[in-house]
């Protein structure tokens, strides 16, 4: 039996000298190709996962294997080519306000680019021509050189989603993608990470708040509670039952159409 | 905070209660020790001023020194019993008994007395967290005042903190008065005097305004205002520009979110700052003075060497501020995306702070003008020595046109780099 794309195995994340623990001994497995949707209340540790994955945060103890390699005990060096492969998006876009779309756009190919050409700004024109590329895809590309600070709020994460495409990412690590955003323009954005999932394979993990979201595009869901796993499977078993478990009692379901 | 009773608490709080309690104490202690320096220097004032009495003197014999520190001593121990302590004011606490409603006089009494006895334990008792004897003994306790928002209380002057505020500025400006020592009357009694001079510096004699002063000589060669403004200008140019271009590449150094959080870049993050601190604090002037013995009195290049050094210090400070208030976002984006540290800065630190950069760079040139105006009196050169050399000489005419000419650059760098700042922000 061929090992899993992503094994999570003892996951566990001590903040403040012991303080606070956002994970405790969280294992899970992804397949190649998988729509994997996180859910969970605020604080119950899923951008801490997420940002564990590509060691935005350095994980106090377990293993992370990324397609058979240990990435919780690369070196910062190695870190940083594994990275490449990992494309991000952020629940606040994280975008540079000042710079134009296209400039924004480019950063997505740093990891790529010997270091006396990045310190220039020197992207090639390869580059240049796959990142208009990119932001025709997600229909932006009249505003290439408009600046970000002119854009909406989807707009922008539409933005965050060409620099993610700017990488070839094998995987997507999706922090909130739809937090910022109204409902309409929510569904939009999670139909692009539907289609880079359907048509370039990329496996796609995404935290959400909206268990209707999480229903309607993921191919599997897995819920934290205080950093550990409540719940594993399809979308279609989460039941009344299970909501309440995961949510606490006193919650009620919101309907994102 | 507060001493919390029966060993609760981690050791590190424990540790907390201690120096609060100290520093409270210390700072009742130093305010009686201000008053006594108030008092004996107003006795002093009227034994050698007022009374006038040269053959006695007034000095404190050697055992004055201990029974003045005793005696403030003294003063604090009992305000802080009695419950009108500054220093227990100050961090927020106040003497409260343990069970019931008030606090008799007899147990404040007892509570100073038995003060005397423990003191010596007191911190072994407060590390190991517990309440020192002087307060089990008397059932009291130093508890955190809380203010009632319900009963908002009398406004804060008329409190007898109040009235002690008052009390405490009012000798502060008496005994300060008297240490100035200045007199105002010399301002009317020499205004004839002063009055030819402003005569004189209001019709100003600009006939060397282009044309170079024969009477005015650096190194054999004269100058023109004109001529010494411009070098002026192009020296404080030149020192923002070599200054901002030093202080560029260490300001990333100097900035907490840069750097992590690594030893190396604890290191590297202290020692830029300090050395911007320190280099910072220490005037232009004052480095003027050193490096016009260095590289020769009256020459330019004195001043332009202190002129940059204080600008990378100064402009340094500025700039790292800026980076360590970037939004922290496309930081991340770009470590995600598998930037390095070099990365990083190029494409989401810089961006985000280049246009405030160039505000304060232009705002530091405009300082450096101002500031090369005056730096010849200490041997920087610049148009400084012709105002200096006019006013040896006696020649106000000439100062004031120079000093003219000095108001119309300033005002006008004032006028363009704010222009230029607004346009940029």
């Amino acid at each position: 039996m061929p090992t899993p794309y992503l094994v999570i195995d003892g996951l566990t994340k001590v903040y403040e000298r012991g303080q606070v623990h956002a994970l405790r001994g969280l294992s899970f497995s992804v397949e190649k190709g998988e729509f994997l949707v996180v859910i969970g209340l605020s604080g119950s540790g899923k951008s801490t996962l997420l940002r564990c994955i590509n060691r935005l945060i350095e994980p106090t103890e377990g293993k992370i294997w990324l397609d058979g390699t240990d990435v919780a005990r690369l070196s910062a060096k190695r870190m940083r080519r594994v990275r490449r492969r990992i494309g991000m998006i952020f629940q606040q876009f994280n975008l540079v306000d000042r710079a134009t779309t296209v400039r924004n756009v480019l950063t997505g190919r740093l990891g790529y680019m010997p270091g006396w050409r990045s310190l220039l700004g020197l992207f090639s024109s390869q580059d240049k021509q796959t990142a208009l590329a990119n932001l025709e895809r997600v229909g932006l590309r009249d505003k290439a050189y408009a600046r970000v600070d002119e854009l909406s709020g989807g707009q922008r994460q539409r933005v965050g989603i060409a620099r993610a495409l700017m990488q070839k990412p094998e995987i997507l690590l999706a922090d909130e993608p739809v937090s910022a955003l109204d409902p309409a323009t929510s569904h939009s954005i999670m139909q692009y990470l539907e289609q880079m999932n359907r048509q370039d394979g990329v496996t796609v993990i995404a935290s959400l708040h909206f268990l209707s979201l999480a229903r309607r595009y993921g191919t599997r869901i897995i819920a934290l509670k205080d950093g550990q796993l409540v719940f594993d499977g399809p979308p279609k078993t989460i039941d009344n039952a299970k909501f309440k478990e995961i949510y606490g009692e006193d919650a009620e379901e919101v309907e994102v159409r | 905070m507060s001493s919390t009773p029966g060993g609760t608490g981690a050791p590190q709080d424990r540790l907390k209660v201690l120096s609060r309690r100290a520093f409270s104490f210390l700072l009742d202690w130093m305010a009686w020790g201000y008053v006594a320096y108030c008092v004996m220097y107003l006795l002093n004032y009227y034994w050698y001023t007022v009374h006038v009495d040269w053959w006695g003197t007034l000095t404190l014999p050697s055992w004055g020194w201990p029974v003045v520190i005793l005696s403030t001593l003294e003063l604090a121990v009992w305000c802080r019993s009695l419950g009108r302590s500054l220093g227990q004011r100050a961090i927020g606490v106040a003497l409260r008994p343990v069970a019931g409603e008030r606090i008799r006089l007899g147990r404040r009494v007892l509570r100073g007395f038995l003060w005397h006895l423990s003191v010596p334990f007191a911190p072994v008792w407060i590390a190991r967290g517990e309440e020192p004897l002087h307060d089990r003994l008397t059932q009291v306790g130093l508890r955190t005042e809380t203010p009632d928002p319900e009963r908002p209380g009398r406004r804060a002057i008329l409190t007898q903190w109040g009235f002690f505020s008052l009390f405490l500025a009012a000798l502060t400006m008496c005994v300060g008065w008297l240490i100035i020592g200045i007199n105002l009357q010399v301002l009317i009694r020499r205004a004839p005097q002063a009055g030819r001079i402003w005569g004189e510096m209001l019709r100003p004699d600009f006939r060397y305004f282009t044309a170079p002063d024969p009477v005015f000589h650096l190194r054999a060669l004269s100058y023109s205002i004109l001529d010494l403004t411009v070098v002026t200008v192009f020296m404080a140019l030149v020192a923002t520009v070599l200054g901002g271009v030093m202080a560029f590449p260490l300001s990333f150094l100097g900035a907490r979110n840069v750097m992590g959080f690594s030893p190396a870049g604890w290191a590297t993050y202290g020692v830029i700052r300090g050395f911007f601190n320190v280099f910072r604090s220490i005037e232009t002037i004052i480095w003027a003075s050193i490096f016009a013995i260095w590289v020769g009195y009256g020459t330019v290049l004195a001043g332009i060497l202190a002129l940059t050094i204080h600008t990378i210090a100064a402009l340094g400070k500025l700039y790292s501020e800026q980076v360590e208030g970037v939004s922290p976002g496309p930081l991340e984006a770009v470590w995600a995306a598998g930037g390095s540290r070099i990365q990083v800065v190029r494409h989401a630190v810089i961006p985000q702070v280049l246009p405030s950069f160039w505000a304060f760079t232009l705002y530091r040139w405009d300082i450096n003008v101002r500031m090369a105006t005056v730096i010849a009196l200490v041997g920087g050169g610049g148009i400084g020595d012709m105002l200096f050399y006019y006013k040896n000489q006696g020649d106000w005419s000439k100062v004031g046109a120079v000093v003219m000419v000095i108001v119309a650059v300033v005002w006008a760098m004032d006028y363009i780099s704010g222009r230029l700042r607004e346009r940029i922000a």
